[in-house]
């Protein structure tokens, strides 16, 4: 690359990023210009273009140069120079001494160095030194100084912006087809269809909205016989009927709590550096689950979760609410202690920013917001209140830290456990001691033959296989891989004396090797035989003699004794011990696991309490915490206080609850809308606003602005019930419009289903697709909460063995199988489980092959459908095999063609045998079989219409 | 590919709307996955950006590599007992470090600790490699050795995670999925991007995910690192209790289903591609098995990757597996050294871990470079080898190292890469990088833009705002291109 295109190449790339990229580095905030006393000599500005220009250029102009240099600093104009950069001045004129700059290129300080890529010759540095003495004459004007945005929007602005804006209570639009309005949120679509001149969908028949409805509001297909009573159910409140059995059904709650579940990013491990169990994690899981069974009203569940250690009636419920501040992932062996703090609460605020305000305030840490109208100071006003939060437990283990709990236990409860703990304690230590003792005795064997250890060395080169060795090793009943491992320390240490002889005598020719052996062995042999004797002697006078004075003889007994030494013991024990051994040593070792998985916790929740309360923060320039700037006070992002007031905040007290009490006020511009959004999404597949995370520059603007925000209103003005919305929104002409729609001219100027001129086809989530498969081959265990995780409070999920002791056989519901951070279970990941250390409102809906190989040879479909058979096995004729198979798990019964179909199909697979099965079928059983997992495999059963 | 005859498209409109409707992947069966393409050696086959989303993608300037593997080597091999000597360490061994530590050390240092092994030069450039790696320094010529790569997580989770995805922070797409995403794949009947026998501790899956980019760039795990390499398999990828023909006839039984579905469905193109989907998986049960199946390689093949010797079998097969999926067009293959007890993670026993380690990699190394030489891949692949940080100068306890990630050695051979070369380095106890500093995203840069990638230009929005695999950051050490 010639240097004129690398030039522009750098800074079209520059422009690129200031463009797109949000970074650490980023926008000038501070701006101390220098007062330049003194007049400059045109000696100065000779020095400047004969030797600071170029080093500039060749040095530094690659980061600090044009519209958005690294750090904020630019170092291309002379008013970039003095202006300096997010730390603060760059130079002070004159004081080489007080200049940041020198301190940088000088490399003395070792979170101060530059250029990054290695220190300048110390000629460039006194140029730069000097240059700043002469007072930085500097003749450079044209360049302009950086004009990088230093906030993508202001906050004047911001409050403009749609989201921002005190929710409005629209007037219901009067429409001309009045006959297809049944609820006000029929009139706000109706209206937008009807501009466009277009029609609804015709409702759905009611097989497809009974199997849609319970889909949706428990996660669970309906059984034949909810679908008949329903079809005879001639009565206008047969549909209300059904919802409101559904939704005062238990598994509502598991439905919709695992959607909030999402949002909360909750995981049964911490998962990133070090997967510890989060053992008390299920309480805050159970807890989600009866909030909403129990509708309990969403401003207080969102108090609860931010501040329920802080409201005046405090008890176990709320403060296992606070377990939303603590699911986090954390780096949780990070040995930097501040930095783990300050990144915990980044996390904190990531979360509660996009669960709750739909705000990536996150974006906030380094810089203002690129696009949002969100300071900085905003920032680090919210991380005051979450740094006076203890999020961090006082114990760890070794480097590990432990998250915050509270303890529940009683005394007695405590008084159990340590026995446990010793007995666990008791089992791993004996493992251990198995092992070292049996590594011991290894090392003793290999001990008193070690002149037949290097006699049996000579005999092959350093670079010969284990398979040569071992063929060596067994005649004289040597370890082979210690004796592969003597051969390679003697090549690494030719010229340690004790082997000088080895070397000496060792032939590379093997027709010799045999005679050399001899030689080596009777050097050798009496050399360690004087070692023993003189040690005898030695302990003779004291007892507790270990090293010998005769200087030689000393090197040869160090040798001996050295456990890294010629005769290392392999470390791994699949390499030391013998079979028999090693069984034993495995058994130990699974004894002490499976105690401690199974053992009891202490009564705990993880949550959060009050630390030491700091009333400001100073804000972290670009984000480092090594690098403090302005303070801020504690407080609430500036863009919203237009709408909703911030009120006094106690000087003794965190401020989380008042926090959280003014997140989950009516006034809040974004609480309600977020949230009624996300309900929108969780029936329609698609919010009202897309993205359902983000309501700022970068998200979706509203479809239906005026429907979003009557339902904000509808939703405040109910308590904040999530179930009166529900109701309401399921007893709309939308929700009950048939998938299809052929004859629709939205079909192509409104593919996407924006206007929601049909009900949207959507795919089952995974927890969908497999409790219904479990559920209509009658194997779904239906029992409720409890702790499910199969490992104790903070066991590792995985060491560095790497192997995963979690099993996903239980065939409860989804909800309650672990959700195990870096490893979530193949079935779900598979089928867009959501990462779970992200909050996650709208999972994907992908299409990919191994879903396919999933459905086509995963044991739980295999299993199922097998199970499946064996109910159909049960219906006398064929024919009515096929007709209850597809009312199961289709709710609707088959056609004519559709049995023919499945009746050729069996035909056909009984007359071949099976293959090689542990289950032992009869051919015809099997053919059922494969006919039933053709049905789970099928569009029709992971589509809900 | 009898049945797919029976996918009809109506028009070509239609077909792109439904290709570009649904993030589909390893893979995605699409009109251009039936057209099987495979690449042939004589160059990459490039469809439109509106095709299928794993198809090979035009890069953004001329690639020097077209494919990646990465030797990762668990725990931190030491750099000062392999591939960065150190005269001086050698001399004041037993002395304090002469000095300041970093602020923060994973543990407490003792003084500075001699290696146990010699180094000595080799080939035309005489790189000095140590005595721990006999066979690798026979192909010193075409390594380029990176001596002053840095990161800033001195704990494993934080390093392996910051190495394989630029943050050790949050779970951001890892290294290979942006290659994939960048550049599609050449075989469609394969995943894009394996991992052979990952570690699933410190950070796990997220090494090879690929957080919020579309999921066929994630890399698909064969076994993990608690399983021998002989049993590594894909999960699902094979069905013991039915036949092959019996499943064909599940297969058309589900496809007519299907077919009948999508009739009273009309325009839902997540329907078509998951009718698709089935055929594909169909036709990975046999890819998957055939690339799997070392049986088909020759005595003497097996022999140079020491797969007949206990020491370096493991090893050695997961090597020869990498050479296979290569070869056959997969974009991204990480092949993890690993072990259930001792990884190169030597707190304690230096000597003896490192040795036993080297001894199970030195060969098995030497021979997948021989191999991919003489059959030209070398030419167009980028080896990289290294671990998540490299080890102190200091000892820890008496005879051990503690992590380093303040300057460590990596290399790098094959396409586009100067071979023996050494770049950059430490200061003259080990201890920080000096000269020509690469950090870890510097590195992540470099390897995109041997790929043809801009690293700047390679983003992806996600949550309002453009991520990239380098964050801020990141150079191309333009120096050690070739």
């Amino acid at each position: 690359m010639s240097s004129g295109s690398a030039t522009n190449f750098l800074i079209a790339t520059v422009l690129k990023r200031g463009k797109a990229v949000c970074c650490a580095a980023g926008c000038l905030l501070v701006l101390t210009l220098l007062d330049l006393s003194g007049s400059v000599y045109a000696d100065d500005l000779e020095f400047f273009e004969k030797r600071v220009r170029p080093l500039l250029v060749k040095s530094c102009y690659e980061c600090h140069s044009a519209d958005d240099p690294d750090g904020g600093l630019n170092l291309q104009s002379a008013a970039g120079v003095l202006a300096g950069g997010d730390s603060g001045s760059a130079v002070v004129a004159g004081k080489p001494e007080q200049s940041l700059l020198i301190e940088a290129v000088r490399y003395h300080n070792r979170d101060l160095q530059m250029p990054p890529d290695g220190r300048l010759s110390d000629d460039a540095i006194e140029v730069l030194q000097k240059w700043v003495r002469l007072g930085l004459p500097d003749p450079r004007t044209n360049a302009p100084l950086a004009s990088g945005p230093s906030m993508g929007m202001s906050i004047e602005e911001g409050q403009q912006f749609w989201s921002f804006q005190t929710v409005s209570a629209p007037t219901v639009p009067s429409v001309r087809q009045t006959d297809w309005v049944q609820t006000p949120i029929d009139a706000f679509v109706l209206t937008q269809l009807e501009q466009r001149d277009a029609e609804p969908a015709k409702p759905a028949d009611k097989r497809t909205l009974i199997r849609r409805v319970t889909f949706d509001l428990t996660g669970l297909p309906p059984t034949p016989d909810e679908v008949s009573e329903f079809l005879a159910d001639d009565s206008a409140a047969a549909f209300s009927k059904v919802v409101n059995r559904l939704l005062d059904s238990p598994d509502y709650g598991i439905r919709w709590g695992r959607h909030w579940l999402d949002v909360a990013r909750y995981a049964d491990s911490n998962g990133l550096d070090e997967n510890l169990a989060f053992g008390n994690a299920w309480r805050y899981r159970d807890y989600v689950v009866d909030a909403f069974n129990n509708d309990k009203p969403f401003d207080r569940f969102l108090i609860e979760q931010l501040a329920g250690d802080l409201v005046p009636d405090a008890n176990e419920e709320s403060i296992t609410a606070t377990g939303f501040l603590v699911l986090g992932a954390k780096v949780l062996a990070e040995p930097d202690r501040e930095k783990l703090e300050m990144d915990t609460i980044d996390e904190q605020l990531d979360t509660v920013g996009k669960a709750f305000l739909g705000m990536t305030i996150g974006c906030a840490r380094c810089h203002n917001h690129k696009f949002d109208p969100l300071l900085q100071s905003d920032y680090y006003a919210l991380a005051a209140i979450f740094k006076s939060t203890k999020t961090f437990g006082d114990s760890n283990t070794g480097a590990i830290k432990h998250w915050h709990e509270h303890s529940f236990a009683t005394e007695e409860q405590l008084e159990e456990l340590k026995k446990v703990d010793a007995e666990i304690a008791r089992l791993k230590s004996e493992a251990s001691s198995f092992k070292n003792k049996s590594m011991a005795d290894i090392q003793i064997t290999a001990r008193d033959k070690a002149a037949e250890y290097l006699m049996a060395a000579s005999m092959f080169d350093a670079d010969a296989s284990l398979k040569e060795v071992e063929a060596i090793a067994r005649p004289w009943q040597l370890h082979p891989r210690i004796l592969h491992h003597c051969r390679l320390h003697l090549q690494y240490n030719s010229d340690d004396p004790v082997f000088a002889r080895w070397h000496e005598l060792a032939q590379s020719d093997s027709s010799s090797r045999q005679s050399a052996s001899d030689e080596i062995e009777k050097h050798y042999r009496s050399l360690f035989q004087q070692v023993n004797e003189a040690l005898v002697q030695a302990k003779k006078t004291n007892p507790k003699a270990k090293i010998l004075q005769d200087v030689r003889l000393e090197e040869v007994r160090k040798a001996l004794f050295d456990s890294s030494g010629f005769l290392t013991v392999p470390a791994k024990p699949e390499f030391a011990f013998d079979d028999q051994t090693l069984a034993e040593y495995h058994k130990r070792m699974e004894a002490a696991r499976i105690a401690e998985s199974g053992a009891p916790d202490a009564h705990a929740v993880m949550g959060v309490s009050d630390g030491k309360v700091l009333t400001s923060l100073p804000i972290h320039i670009r984000g480092s915490h090594r690098n403090p700037g302005e303070p801020v006070e504690r407080g609430f992002p500036k863009v919203m206080l237009a709408a909703a007031a911030q009120p006094e905040l106690p000087p003794d007290q965190s401020s989380r609850l008042e926090l959280a009490t003014w997140m989950a006020s009516a006034n809040h511009p974004l609480t309600a809308r977020v949230y009624v959004n996300r309900i929108w999404r969780w029936h329609f597949g698609t919010g009202l606003v897309g993205t359902t995370e983000n309501f700022g520059v970068l998200g979706d603007r509203p479809a239906n602005p005026e429907l979003l925000d009557w339902l904000a209103s509808e939703f405040t003005n109910n308590s904040w019930s999530t179930k009166h919305m529900h109701r309401l929104i399921l007893a709309s002409s939308v929700y009950q419009m048939a998938s299809s729609h052929r004859d629709s001219g939205l079909v192509n100027d409104d593919p996407e289903n924006r206007s929601l001129w049909k009900f949207p086809l959507q795919r089952l989530d995974a927890e969908q697709i497999r409790d219904s498969i479990l559920a209509v081959s009658d194997r779904l265990d239906r029992s409720l909460k409890g702790k499910t995780v199969p490992l104790r409070n903070r066991q590792f999920v995985f060491d560095h063995t790497s192997i995963d002791h979690t099993k996903y056989g239980s065939l409860r519901r989804s909800i309650y199988l672990p959700v195990i951070r870096n490893n979530v279970y193949s079935f779900f990941s598979q089928f867009d489980f959501p990462d779970p250390t992200m909050p996650t409102g709208s999972r994907h809906s992908t299409v990919v092959a191994p879903q396919a190989l999933l459905l086509m040879n995963a044991d739980l479909v295999m299993d199922s459908a097998d199970r499946f058979a064996t109910m159909l096995m049960e219906v006398p004729q064929d024919s009515q095999k096929v007709v209850q198979a597809y009312l199961r798990a289709f709710a609707r019964p088959p056609t004519d063609h559709e049995i023919r179909r499945a009746l050729a199909f069996v035909g056909e697979s009984s007359k071949t045998k099976a293959a090689d099965s542990d289950v032992d079928l009869t051919a015809k059983h099997q053919a059922w079989s494969l006919f039933c997992q053709s049905l789970f495999a099928s569009n029709e059963f992971i589509y809900v219409r | 590919m009898a049945s797919d005859s029976s996918i009809e498209c109506s028009n070509a409109g239609t077909r792109r709307q439904l290709l570009k409707s649904s993030a589909v992947g390893f893979g995605h069966l699409a009109l251009n996955a039936m057209l099987a393409n495979t690449v042939n050696g004589s160059g990459s086959i490039v469809h439109g950006a509106d095709g299928d989303p794993l198809a090979a993608q035009v890069p953004h300037f001329p690639a020097r590599a077209k494919r990646v593997v990465f030797l990762f080597m668990k725990g931190g091999p030491s750099h000062v007992d392999t591939f960065d000597p150190k005269p001086l360490l050698d001399r004041d061994s037993g002395k304090p470090l002469p000095f300041d530590l970093p602020r923060v050390t994973f543990a407490k240092q003792g003084n500075l600790l001699r290696s146990p092994w010699k180094f000595s030069r080799h080939g035309e450039s005489g790189l000095p490699v140590s005595a721990l790696f006999p066979n690798v320094a026979r192909h010193v010529d075409d390594l380029c050795v990176l001596r002053s790569v840095h990161g800033t997580n001195p704990a494993h989770g934080g390093a392996l995670l910051k190495l394989h995805t630029g943050s050790d922070q949050f779970v951001r797409p890892s290294m290979g999925a942006w290659c994939v995403y960048g550049l599609g794949t050449e075989n469609l009947n394969l995943p894009a991007f394996v991992t052979i026998c990952p570690t699933l501790a410190h950070g796990g899956v997220n090494n090879w995910g690929s957080a919020f980019l579309p999921a066929h760039c994630q890399g698909t795990p064969i076994g993990n690192a608690s399983l021998p390499a002989s049993r590594a398999q894909v999960k699902h990828i094979a069905n013991a209790r039915l036949t092959g023909s019996q499943q064909r006839r599940q297969l058309d039984l589900i496809a007519a289903m299907n077919r009948d579905h999508l009739r009273d469905n009309p325009a839902e193109l997540a329907l078509q591609d998951r009718l698709n989907s089935f055929e594909l998986a169909y036709r990975m049960q046999s890819a998957m098995p055939e690339v799997q199946d070392l049986s088909r390689e020759t005595d003497r093949i097996q022999h140079l990757y020491g797969i007949d010797d206990p020491v370096t079998q493991n090893f050695g097969r997961q090597c020869l597996l990498a050479r296979r999926f290569l070869e056959r067009g997969v974009r991204f293959v990480q092949v993890t050294h690993s072990d259930s007890e001792v990884q190169w993670d030597q707190h304690g026993n230096l000597y003896q871990g490192h040795t036993k380690n080297a001894s199970e990699v030195d060969k098995p190394i030497a021979g997948f470079l021989q191999d991919l030489k003489q059959r030209g891949l070398l030419q167009d692949t980028l080896v990289i080898w290294g671990g998540e940080f490299g080890r102190t100068p200091t000892a820890q306890g008496s005879n051990g190292r503690d992590h380093n990630p303040h300057g460590f050695t990596m290399w790098m051979a094959g396409a586009g890469v100067k071979g023996g070369h050494a770049y950059g380095a430490t200061d003259e106890y080990g201890y920080y990088a000096t000269e020509d500093k690469m950090h870890i995203h510097d590195l992540h840069a470099t390897v995109l833009h041997l790929l043809g990638l801009d690293h700047e230009r390679l983003t992806h929005r996600y949550a309002g705002r453009d991520f990239r695999l380098t964050d801020v950051a990141g150079r191309v050490a333009t120096d050690i291109l070739s």
